[in-house]
């Protein structure tokens, strides 16, 4: 582990997380792409294609301090495309979303006057949507390094999705809401905490592990643009300064595991961190 | 049945390199994709024939490659060769007239074939179009071979790529018709191709009945 940036940083469990600045880390041995996008071997990871000490610049979370997106400046054709790829895959989901949201909006209304239920914040979903194409991009990028992992594959392997609880389970945070850049930080840190409980077990053959689950990713997966309403996975998920929803509990299906017990669930990967 | 041409293609190569490209159309994560965009590009740049079909065997790849692991490697291999290509494509132009063409050929080519949600791929549009007026320069239309690539490509191409920048074209066509009108020193069938193109804009990118029966039984004959 590196320590050199806690000196620079005030919020030093968050530098920890972003800033690894050398060698193959409990965060980049699970990656299953190197620097250049390649699938990565084994002897990539002794460090044998002369990645090993610049690696820091692709196996950390991007973080711009600009506003302007760091997309923008990448000049080689290969990155152009990809931007270009993500931006209108971005773009696609968007309208996804939107439509999602405008039919779930009718759903809700009816169970509300079905239930008598009092309003929430859930039927201004809608207009809280984040729709800055730089904020979504940025974010699509963390999410992407979080699911090009082997932990990830693991996870969506032995857990199919009707299975995921709230709360128990990590929870891809949703791009499409709005959150400030530290809350949204923060969630993809919890997120990325929790998938390392499937990290593969140290030793095991990876080729293998990757290999078998390739064949499971469903577009679902890759895709995933949840609609996820107020509840209480997301707010466990959000720093607890942030849980603007204060009617999160009336989500009628969510079995109300409190966020603290839930934060002592794994103390291992707390202590890993 | 789809791989026809393909493999009708690859058998230019040796036996390694054969079964490392019919590995890669299959199963392209198991192989050095960055390789196999460089033996893909070297061979266009040297082969006129390869260059004009490997824009099928590129997508092939890149799309296999998307479905395995939904990854971008070879894609972007290809195209950070393309534009290290693309830099010199002066100098490769005075070092060998025919690896300049299969370079442009080849470009035109990617373009056409490797598509982002089935557009064409912005980052490949300028550089097409400063190809294309490179081969529309007067030194260039002196050339046969130049001329004969570059009607060529505006056939395959020339549609799409006014779609997306039609300034350019216009630039381009502006070159054209100048050269056609007003060069000395152009050989008839230079003169010929180049009406011709004028005239398939003109028309829409398509050349009427009648004027194809004119422009092909001439050349026919």
């Amino acid at each position: 582990m590196s320590h050199r940036y806690r000196a620079t940083r005030s919020d030093a469990h968050d530098s920890d997380f972003k800033h690894r600045s050398s060698g193959p880390s409990r965060w980049s041995h699970c990656r299953k792409r190197g620097i250049d996008g390649s699938l990565r071997s084994h002897s990539d990871e002794d460090g044998d294609d002369g990645h090993s000490d610049s690696r820091n610049s692709s196996f950390t979370t991007p973080e711009s301090a600009a506003p302007v997106s760091r997309c923008g400046r990448q000049s080689d054709w290969g990155s152009q495309v990809e931007d270009e790829e993500m931006r209108q895959d971005v773009h696609r989901d968007m309208q996804r979303y939107r439509r999602r949201i405008l039919g779930s909006e009718v759903n809700q209304r009816e169970r509300k006057t079905s239930s008598g239920s009092s309003g929430s914040c859930d039927s201004r979903e809608g207009e809280n949507m984040e729709t800055d194409e730089a904020v979504l991009m940025r974010r699509q990028k963390q999410i992407s390094y979080g699911k090009n992992t082997l932990a990830y594959d693991r996870y969506i392997k032995e857990v199919p999705k009707y299975l995921r609880q709230p709360g128990v389970h990590p929870k891809t945070p949703n791009k499409f809401r709005k959150y400030s850049r530290r809350s949204w930080d923060q969630q993809i840190k919890l997120w990325r905490v929790k998938l390392h409980a499937w990290d593969p077990p140290a030793g095991c053959s990876q080729e293998h592990t990757l290999s078998d689950n390739i064949e499971e990713l469903d577009l679902e997966d890759i895709v995933d643009i949840e609609l996820d309403f107020p509840s209480l996975a997301d707010s466990q998920n959000a720093p607890s300064s942030l849980l603007v929803h204060s009617s999160a509990t009336e989500n009628e299906d969510c079995s109300a595991t409190p966020v603290k017990v839930k934060k002592t669930e794994d103390p291992d990967v707390a202590k890993g961190l | 049945m789809e791989n026809c041409s393909e493999d009708y293609r690859i058998q230019s190569f040796d036996v390694d390199t054969q079964k490392l490209l019919k590995t890669a159309l299959k199963d392209p994560s198991s192989v050095n994709l960055e390789k196999v965009s460089n033996i893909l590009v070297d061979q266009s740049l040297k082969d006129p024939l390869f260059s004009k079909e490997a824009g099928r065997i590129c997508y092939t790849i890149v799309q296999a490659e998307a479905k395995q692991d939904n990854g971008t490697v070879f894609r972007r291999h290809l195209l950070n060769r393309l534009q290290q290509e693309f830099k010199e494509r002066e100098e490769t132009r005075k070092r060998s007239l025919q690896g300049w063409v299969c370079y442009v050929t080849f470009i035109c080519n990617i373009f056409d074939y490797l598509k982002v949600n089935n557009m064409p791929m912005v980052a490949l549009v300028l550089p097409v179009y400063d190809c294309l007026m490179r081969l529309a320069q007067p030194d260039a239309l002196l050339n046969e071979e130049e001329v004969d690539c570059l009607v060529l490509q505006l056939h395959r191409i020339g549609e799409q790529l006014e779609k997306v920048n039609s300034q350019r074209m216009d630039e381009l066509f502006f070159l054209l018709r100048d050269g056609f009108l007003l060069q000395e020193g152009l050989t008839s069938m230079a003169r010929l191709l180049l009406l011709e193109v004028l005239e398939f804009r003109a028309g829409g990118w398509m050349l009427s009945s009648t004027a194809h029966k004119y422009y092909y039984s001439e050349i026919a004959d």
